[in-house]
């Protein structure tokens, strides 16, 4: 599992975080790692390559509650950037944006399992 | 009584995210129950199985399969589950509008706020909600100062949800006939015998945990621990009104649901409380009930019979009766009338006695309908062995209570005696003697009425109820029937002989005759003639027969006789 050293690093207010769960390092911790493999990961690419716009909102909506709850602050930022985008079914390079969100996603997967 | 009370509510959250469910349940589960649902559809499946003690929804809005708008919507349109708050969960300002046109209480923004802030939120909804539920109920009895109806059923259910780990008894209490306590000493007096009862239910209360409300005019619910001696309880209230009844002027009737695992819902064990109370009608005195498995049996066996009824009255399963009443006034007994009676042959439960289904008619209305039934195949009876037979045979018709309060009963009785070309005065109508006490003025009009447009009404049941000498001689009536349970004990010289002939001299001074009804032995005929009783019903001419049978019995009087009166 991740420390909260690590995610002050990646950038995450885990202050924050941590006050929403109640100070429970532990249990932050845990919401962290659930939150990270969270399946609409998947779920989004598949739904972008589908060119399914309405999906893939309803994908990075949901994403966006939980991190935003998570406080990993530059992954939601970006998740909420492309809900807005999706929202407004604006023509962007959602592969692009989606590959940039992985990246960050993979960062914190990396921090979870080393 | 608007303490704060330390009980934990239930509160449910509903996210598609496990880790927003996670979060609030940790953020939550330290003041409050805390149950789960991952979408709309599972969401109303707990709501609608938690509803009663549910205090509050979170509840996030897009979700998949069911999303949060048409939860909120579904739950509008419940008249149960509207009164249960939600709070909205929501990362986007513009669902705030609609999610409060569609009832939301408030928001909870996303990224959550602070827990203090969370749980100070959830406990001001769920404050107001329950607030302005409370609000609704006008909370005291201005006599007695215990909870009105409306308000004791209301926390009688927080009661419930808050302290469910409690063995609680349904008690009703009641005055029986506490209009006579009003008509002999005032309404002022009445209303101090009140306020004692309210006083000796608040200090048991207050003692042993509960609350109470006064029902209605003398009747007081009480939701109480549960107990061990209702007796003492009874006797305890009674003994408060010491100073100002005597002990046999206190007819206190207690029935109790005692319960203690909660197996049917508060208004359930109350109806059976006073279902218990109700068995007592016969008591004199003090005296309490305690609900037991025959008066479920009873409770079951009278559903049933309210559930068939339209059947059998579409099926025919009603039948009229007809009973000879003779007059013994000259040398031989004569033919003079019938009464009709109702039985009812159950595809079930066979012959069905009167006595079973005819307080519970009375008791719901539906007796108004049967009532109507045997009036229009009465006069179809009339003017059919006026056809047959030449002659006219009165008849005479039971009339309830709720009949007296239709406005439109006097007329329907016309127009049906019209419609057969039957004259009014072959038309009896009888009317019980309680009904009369229960509600003089409204019954006297009424009958004032019925007495002008020509028909005759004889005053049933007389002797059980509860007459003044003086309320008789402003009563416009045209016969007296005895109580039957008076003839059924008479003998020489005994008491209930001598209050037969106090009523015959009753009806002498009014000019009225009097009909005996329930004179099953030639002992107890020989007595009434020879005291001067005027008409006899009953077994000892015969029982309530059909038509067709009582078809002979007009042959065998009307040989010779051109009319039977």
């Amino acid at each position: 599992m991740t420390t909260l050293e690590k995610l002050k690093e990646f950038g995450a207010d885990t202050e924050e975080g941590l006050a929403r769960c109640m100070n429970n390092e532990e249990f932050y911790l845990k919401m962290v790692d659930m939150g990270i493999r969270d399946e609409r990961f998947e779920a989004l690419k598949e739904a972008l390559e589908k060119n399914d716009l309405e999906g893939a909102f309803d994908m990075t909506h949901a994403l966006k509650g939980a991190l935003g709850n998570l406080a990993l602050t530059p992954l939601y930022r970006h998740v909420s950037e492309m809900t807005e985008l999706l929202r407004a079914k604006e023509d962007a390079d959602y592969m692009t944006l989606y590959q940039e969100m992985i990246d960050y996603r993979t960062r914190l997967l990396e921090m979870a399992d080393s | 009584m608007g303490k704060k009370r330390d009980y934990r509510r239930t509160i449910l959250v509903v996210d598609d995210e496990e880790v927003n469910r996670r979060i609030l349940g940790m953020i939550a589960e330290p003041e409050y129950e805390v149950i789960y649902a991952e979408n709309g559809v599972t969401a109303m499946q707990q709501i609608r199985a938690h509803a009663s003690m549910l205090s509050l929804i979170l509840l996030d809005l897009m979700m998949p399969e069911m999303d949060g708008f048409e939860v909120l919507e579904s739950l509008r349109n419940d008249p149960v589950l509207s009164g249960i708050p939600v709070i909205v969960l929501t990362s986007d300002h513009s669902a705030e509008i609609k999610s409060l046109e569609l009832g939301a209480a408030d928001f909870l923004e996303k990224p959550y706020d602070l827990p203090e802030v969370i749980l100070a939120r959830i406990s001001h909804s769920i404050a107001l909600s329950e607030n302005s539920r409370i609000i609704q109920a006008t909370e005291n009895d201005a006599l007695t100062d215990l909870y009105t109806r409306e308000f004791f059923f209301e926390y009688g259910h927080q009661y419930d949800h808050h302290h469910s780990d409690l063995a609680m008894d349904a008690i009703v209490l009641n005055f029986n006939r506490f209009h006579l306590v009003n008509e002999l000493y005032g309404r002022a007096f009445g209303d101090r015998v009140l306020k004692k009862i309210g006083g000796g239910i608040r200090e048991i209360i207050e003692e042993a945990g509960g609350i109470a409300c006064r029902y209605d005019a003398d009747t007081f619910y009480i939701y109480l621990s549960h107990q061990q001696d209702y007796e003492g309880l009874l006797k305890r209230i009674q003994q408060g009104l010491s100073e100002l009844l005597q002990a046999p002027e206190v007819r206190l009737r207690m029935g109790i649901y005692p319960d203690t695992y909660r197996s049917v819902t508060l208004e359930q064990r109350f109806e059976r409380a006073l279902q218990a109370c109700n068995s007592l009608r016969a008591q004199f005195g003090a005296a309490f009930a305690i609900y037991d498995m025959e008066m479920h049996e009873r409770e079951v066996y009278s559903a049933r019979l309210l559930e068939d009824f339209e059947e059998a009255l579409k099926n025919k399963q009603f039948r009229v009766l007809y009973q000879p009443k003779y007059d013994i006034r000259g040398s031989k007994p004569r033919l003079c009338s019938a009464e009709a009676l109702i039985t009812w042959q159950h595809p079930e439960f066979g012959r069905v006695r009167p006595d079973a289904f005819i307080p519970l008619f009375e008791e719901n209305g539906l007796i108004q309908k049967l009532d109507r039934y045997v009036w229009k195949e009465a006069t179809l009876q009339i003017k059919n062995w006026k056809e047959s037979f030449g002659v006219t045979v009165p008849i005479s018709v039971n009339v309830s209570r709720v009949d007296i309060y239709d406005p439109d009963m006097a007329e329907y009785i016309m127009e049906l005696v019209e419609e057969n070309d039957i004259a009014v005065q072959e038309y009896l109508l009888e009317i019980t003697e309680s009904a009369y006490t229960d509600n003089s003025r409204q019954i006297v009009q009424v009958v004032k009425e019925l007495r002008a447009a020509g028909f005759q009404v004889e005053m049933d049941d007389f002797g059980s109820g509860y007459s003044s000498l003086n309320m008789l001689t402003a009563l416009p009536l045209d016969a007296l029937k005895l109580d039957m349970a008076f003839i059924h004990n008479i003998s020489v010289d005994n008491k209930e002989m001598r209050m037969v002939e106090l009523v015959l001299e009753i009806a002498e001074f009014l000019g009225v005759p009097v009909i005996a009804e329930g004179v099953e032995t030639v002992d107890q005929y020989e007595l009434l003639k020879n005291a001067g009783c005027d008409i006899i019903q009953g077994y000892y001419f015969s029982r309530p027969i059909p038509p067709e049978e009582f078809g002979r019995l007009i042959r065998q009087e009307t040989e010779g006789q051109e009319r039977i009166r």
